[in-house]
């Protein structure tokens, strides 16, 4: 027996409530479908998370659920969606903190494929590309000699900001990128904050300006903050925008 | 009928295609990559504790180098790797981190002077030297004489994937994403693309390519507690099996993690243990020194588990209403090691058990982890038998890892294995004209269609989730951990009898579009046959080696089974057509011995004692471990020139010695 | 299908976009012109609530602003001059924020849809900002005009009877929205700057919320205090203040 077949099959043997899912239905290749809301009733048990919970209704009640699971361990970021409107991580949401009525959305802002599903992936790549999202490094490196050295604080520092997922939680918990589709989010201007901090990045802060001293990037920001409050990884988000925003600023103003 | 022409076709966007796909790329060709989720999403991220490379930077690392590092995945792969590919490996893997750290990987570094530690459950504190200030440091990792484990905090196959998925699109590499290949377009001897779906849309696409690369990982999914995510269905290996003519090596040999989380199966890093944690019992007993007096709880993967089974089936696990499990405590880190190096850790105990790490025990079981059986590939990991056929990283059986892989150097293949075998793609293509047969393409073009199509018409009576849970009960019952003869007797019958209830599967759901309902209905006949290639493979192979374990043959055999199983897939048949592949034990630079940890009792071959008496023998002619290297076995011819090259570590000489000044000096403290 | 080694740089020439500083101008423009309006603002309550002293005091203070303490005789059209700068500053801080409000009924549409999901106060608040900013757009610039083309009336007994006998329901409206929309916007600005970055959102909320509640409370005691005034000169409108004694 899996681990979802245990954890059911505990919940049943224990009587738990019932737990009711309205959950968005539309799919876009088929003409006759219209966007709506189905719902399902499932019993609750302790440790099932919307993992387990997804995956037994597609089993035991309709096969064609569409909905996005990868890593079901919190950490490639796939299974974001509004879990009663907030955007966050499905697979590591225990169904226990949840009330007796679920109702579950895709994400907005990206293209949806059907039912929860939806294509971050393409959205994180025009991103990327916008944005030149990597260490901008002119050349190669022997590979045969010793690495460069790097301040271990600093190899810390940037890790902290590259725990981003690119689950699109900040992009969706985002006023300004709901209303514009252009911005390029939290998730954006985040990665901008990882690179800029790099040492082995070439890039100077006039360059960055480039990238993100625009409506579309920085200055675009209203400070509404929901990336910060939603981020699944407790990245810094509000730190950093702000951090950004200064030093852009200064660019402005010197340069 | 939509054809995309392409110089290489990688199908898999994780480390090991990234990495191929940037190297085939550098090499100006045109390069198309195909994954089945979006590439940062894929199972490489989950990689947490690190990377095997022996950098030899860290006062625990001192003295490693290529050999250590060669002789513990040797002795890790019970000897079941192909030792050639194996030196590769230890001599690419300085030269590949090093990239990663030019690219971008914050990997963790030395930080110069006493740094507090955990060895054995005792705190103790480590002096690190000031010449390796800021260089790449590591941990500790199960069945290394080393700390060899470079890593990033608990997210390295995280941030390694970032890094290599954005170097990948700095390259401009098109990626198309959620598009899965379904079959392979071949002609019996040559491999000339895929036949590929649109997860999104439901559309059939043909690609044609001149070498093609599968490196779609592991198949963990055909069991049912895996620490594989839910995509790890094997479908690359599958597909390469069903052109009945490429064939995939040691299927058999299935990793099993000592550490996933009771009941959930998610993984946590073998760093808590590298780290300083310590398995307890149900009365909190630290069992492992029991069994392992010298490795204890850092002993290699297989034997970890094998000694936690074990010891639950004594009565001694915990219990919980879930089921028996063990504990994994790694309190004794302090909150500010596990704050900043298994935060990964705490986020997943926090979230799915509830609990503090850094106050509470975290329970854990073992669980499939990983694929060490894959596409049998030569050095330059081509096909040995349809030639344009490429693969690399889990989906390969390139066969480094033998019959275990040690932690960490999973990873470490991936980025290995792509920088070569990208190289090798390229010298293939460049080599090689590439003439498409439309004719060909469309053959099997509508071969799938009607596949698909009749899939979706016939109605059948078997429901496809029964099937699948049917399939993962089998293999975890009776192809697990222990295995028994009866036991895989009975595997092999049912899974045969599951792929034959697969021609009557009948869809509840429309099957169109991104229909998963139809997504799994294709995939699980192919599932089916890699679980009886395991299966047969297991029953077929009267020893234990690594990871399988047979209790009715306890002991490794190397006088009959020093070998490397093979399985094929004839067109229409039941069962995989198995014959097997022999190790020279004359050409072997490790002949084979007891491993260090584990069993004492193995049947040694027959040659062994003449083989060892040739290795000593030029341990004591050479004086320079490079030269003693390549009078026993020659592998430099296998590399690409440009990364023959020694790697230089700190404190190490032209001759490969290492001189620790300290030591020798006796200088400082 | 060509061989050799590529860079990163010949894969992909870079294409430098031109480089405009308007949009980090105007952003910043929009947060200064804010600033300045809530310091103004701040500051003019101070002295309009200074009728709480005494009558004479507010007296004192006219005078001060029309320029009888630097030039030995009042100037009104000093006031009008500042409530035209102020004027001026308003409409450059509404139009630069504009920009940042919803452009079409659909971004409305997609905005109130957020709001609604998410439950979350920042988005809310930043809702209430620029439904406050939109009423100030109208009401400010009526007051301002007040002020522009009456400068000359302003005064204990003037200003009373102005707010007793017409303009108590503007300013009342008036004080609480600008209070809210100046609390939140300082509110957004700290966050934005990453000003006060050991304070966390939730306790700046509480300080800002608790002094905009102190102030609309100190300018409702202000409003009146000029009303009761106002209401003694219910027979005598149009008388002016005689100052208790005036300094040469």
């Amino acid at each position: 027996m899996n681990d979802a077949a245990v954890i059911a099959k505990d919940g049943e043997e224990h009587g738990a409530r019932r737990l009711r899912f309205e959950i968005f239905r539309f799919n876009p290749c088929d003409p006759d479908s219209r966007p709506h809301y189905d719902t399902f009733e499932l019993d609750d048990a302790p440790g099932m998370t919307l993992f387990i919970a997804l995956n037994l209704i597609r089993e035991q009640q309709d096969p064609g659920l569409q909905f996005d699971f990868v890593c079901r361990a919190g950490i490639c970021g796939s299974c974001a969606m509004l879990i009663n409107g907030r955007p966050t991580l499905a697979c590591r949401t225990l169904t226990g903190t949840l009330p007796d009525t679920v109702r579950l959305s895709p994400l907005p802002v990206f293209e949806l494929i059907g039912d929860l599903s939806v294509n971050t992936g393409k959205w994180m790549r025009q991103m990327s590309e916008r944005l030149r999202t990597w260490v901008d490094v002119a050349e190669d490196v022997d590979l045969d000699s010793l690495e460069t050295p790097m301040d271990p604080d600093a190899a810390q520092a940037i890790y902290e900001l590259e725990r981003c997922i690119e689950c699109g939680c900040c992009v969706a918990g985002c006023g300004t990128a709901v209303m514009r589709e252009s911005f390029v989010g939290a998730v954006g201007l985040n990665k901008m904050a990882r690179f800029r901090l790099d040492p082995r990045d070439t890039r100077e802060d006039a360059d960055f300006f480039e990238l993100i001293g625009t409506d579309e990037g920085i200055f675009g920001c209203m400070s509404l903050l929901g990336c910060d409050d939603v981020c699944p990884k407790d990245l810094p988000l509000q730190t950093q925008l702000a951090y950004l925003r200064r030093k852009m600023a200064k660019v402005t103003l010197t340069g | 009928m939509k054809v995309l022409h392409t110089d290489v076709l990688v199908i898999g966007g994780g480390l090991a295609g990234l990495r191929a796909a940037i190297a085939a790329r550098r090499r100006g060709l045109e390069v198309t990559v195909l994954s089945i989720v979006p590439p940062k999403r894929s199972h490489s991220a989950a990689a947490q504790g690190g990377m095997q490379a022996s950098l030899a930077n860290c006062l625990k690392g001192f003295g490693d180098n290529e050999d250590v590092h060669f002789a513990d995945t040797v002795r890790g792969s019970d000897w079941g790797a192909d030792q050639a590919v194996a030196r590769m490996f230890v001599h690419m893997a300085p030269k590949a981190i090093r990239e990663l750290a030019h690219w971008g990987v914050p990997w963790n570094r030395v930080a110069p002077g006493a740094q507090s530690a955990v060895i054995n459950g005792e705190k103790v504190e480590l002096r690190e030297r000031a010449e390796a200030a800021g260089l790449i440091t590591a941990r500790n990792f199960g069945g290394t004489a080393k700390w060899r484990a470079c890593y990033v905090s608990d997210g390295t196959g995280h941030s390694m994937l970032y890094t290599i998925s954005d170097q990948a699109i700095a390259a401009s590499i098109p990626v198309h994403e959620r598009i899965e290949a379904l079959s392979l377009v071949h002609d019996g001897a040559r491999c000339r693309g895929a036949i590929a779906r649109n997860l999104m849309t439901g559309e059939l696409l043909a690609y044609t390519a001149g070498a093609t690369c599968i490196a779609t990982g592991g198949f963990g999914r055909i069991y049912e507690v895996s620490t594989n995510a839910i995509i790890n269905q094997g479908m690359g290996a599958a597909i390469a099996l069903e052109t009945g003519v490429a064939e995939l090596g040691n299927m058999e040999a299935v990793q099993f993690h000592p550490t996933a989380i009771f009941p959930a199966g998610i993984l946590v890093t073998e760093g808590c243990r590298g780290d300083g944690g310590l398995l307890l019992d149900r009365n909190e007993h630290r069992f492992m020194p029991d069994y392992e007096p010298e490795k204890a709880e850092l002993a290699s993967r297989d034997v970890v588990s094998r000694h936690m089974e074990s010891h639950i089936n004594k009565g001694l696990g915990a219990t919980s209403r879930f089921g028996e499990h063990l504990w994994l405590d790694i309190r004794l880190l302090g909150e500010d090691h596990i704050n900043t190096r298994l935060r990964e850790v705490k986020e997943i105990c926090q979230y799915f058990l509830g609990i503090d790490p850094a106050r509470e025990l975290i329970p854990v079981r073992p669980a499939q982890h990983y694929s060490m059986g894959g596409i049998r590939t030569d050095a330059h990991g081509q096909s040995g038998t349809l030639k344009g056929l490429f693969a690399c990283g889990e989906a390969a059986c390139w066969d480094l890892h033998g019959f275990n892989r040690l932690g960490g150097n999973s990873v470490a293949e991936t980025v290995v294995a792509g920088m070569l075998v990208g190289e090798s793609m390229a010298d293939f293509c460049l080599g090689n004209e590439a003439s498409v047969d439309t004719g060909l393409v469309r053959e099997f073009f509508e071969r799938e269609q009607a596949a698909l199509d009749n899939l979706r018409r016939r109605g059948g009576a078997q429901r496809v989730t029964a099937l699948n849970a049917a399939m993962q009960s089998a293999m975890t019952r009776n192809v697990g951990i222990y295995r028994d003869a009866d036991g895989l007797q009975a595997a092999v019958a049912e899974l045969g009898s599951l792929l034959e209830r697969c021609a009557d599967i009948g869809l509840q759901s429309g099957g169109h579009g991104a229909d998963p309902e139809l997504v799994l209905a294709y995939r699980l006949p192919r599932m089916l046959k890699l679980a009886l290639c395991v299966a047969q493979g297991a029953l077929n192979r009267t020893e234990s080696r690594g990871a399988h374990c047979r209790l009715d043959f306890p002991e490794r055999d190397d006088s009959q089974w020093l070998n490397r199983t093979l399985a094929r897939w004839p067109a229409g048949a039941a069962l995989p057509e198995l014959r097997y592949e022999a190790l020279d034990i004359m050409a072997m630079e490790l002949p084979p011995a007891w491993r260090g940890y584990g069993s004492r009792d193995f049947i040694p071959h027959p040659q062994q004692a003449q083989r060892q008496r040739e290795v000593e023998a030029a341990t004591e002619q050479y004086g320079n471990r490079f030269e003693r290297q390549e009078a026993l076995m020659p592998y430099t011819h296998l590399l690409p020139e440009r990364y023959r090259s020694h790697n230089a570590r700190l404190f190490e000489d032209g001759q490969g010695a290492f001189n620790d000044p300290e030591a020798a000096g006796g200088a400082a403290e | 299908m060509s061989a050799g080694r590529h860079s990163q740089a010949q894969l992909e020439p870079r294409n430098a976009p031109a480089v405009s500083y308007w949009p980090a101008r105007l952003d910043l423009l929009q947060g200064a012109s804010g600033l300045l309006l809530v310091l103004f603002m701040w500051a003019h309550m101070t002295f309009v609530s200074s009728i709480l002293v005494s009558e004479e005091a507010m007296y004192r203070v006219s005078l001060m602003f029309e320029g009888y303490y630097v030039f030995g005789s009042s100037h009104p059209w000093l006031v009008s001059v500042v409530a035209l700068a102020i004027t001026a500053l308003l409409m450059l801080h509404a139009v630069l924020a504009m920009r940042k409000f919803p452009q079409n009924a659909r971004q409305y549409a997609d905005f109130l849809a957020h709001r609604r999901r998410m439950h979350h106060t920042d988005t809310t608040l930043w809702w209430w900002q620029l439904v406050t900013g939109f009423l100030l757009f109208f009401m400010a610039p009526a007051h301002l005009y007040t002020m522009f083309s009456q400068a000359d009336q302003i005064g204990p007994y003037a200003s009373s009877w102005r707010v007793y006998s017409t303009q108590w329901p503007l300013y009342l409206v008036l004080l609480v929205v600008v209070e809210i929309h100046a609390a939140l916007g300082l509110y957004r600005l700290i966050v934005k700057w990453g000003w006060l970055r050991s304070v966390s959102r939730k306790y700046l909320r509480m300080i800002i919320g608790g002094l905009a509640v102190y102030l609309v409370l100190h300018g409702v005691s202000t409003l009146l205090a000029y009303y009761k005034l106002g209401e003694t000169l219910r027979d005598t409108p149009g008388l002016r203040y005689q100052p208790v004694e005036v300094h040469p």
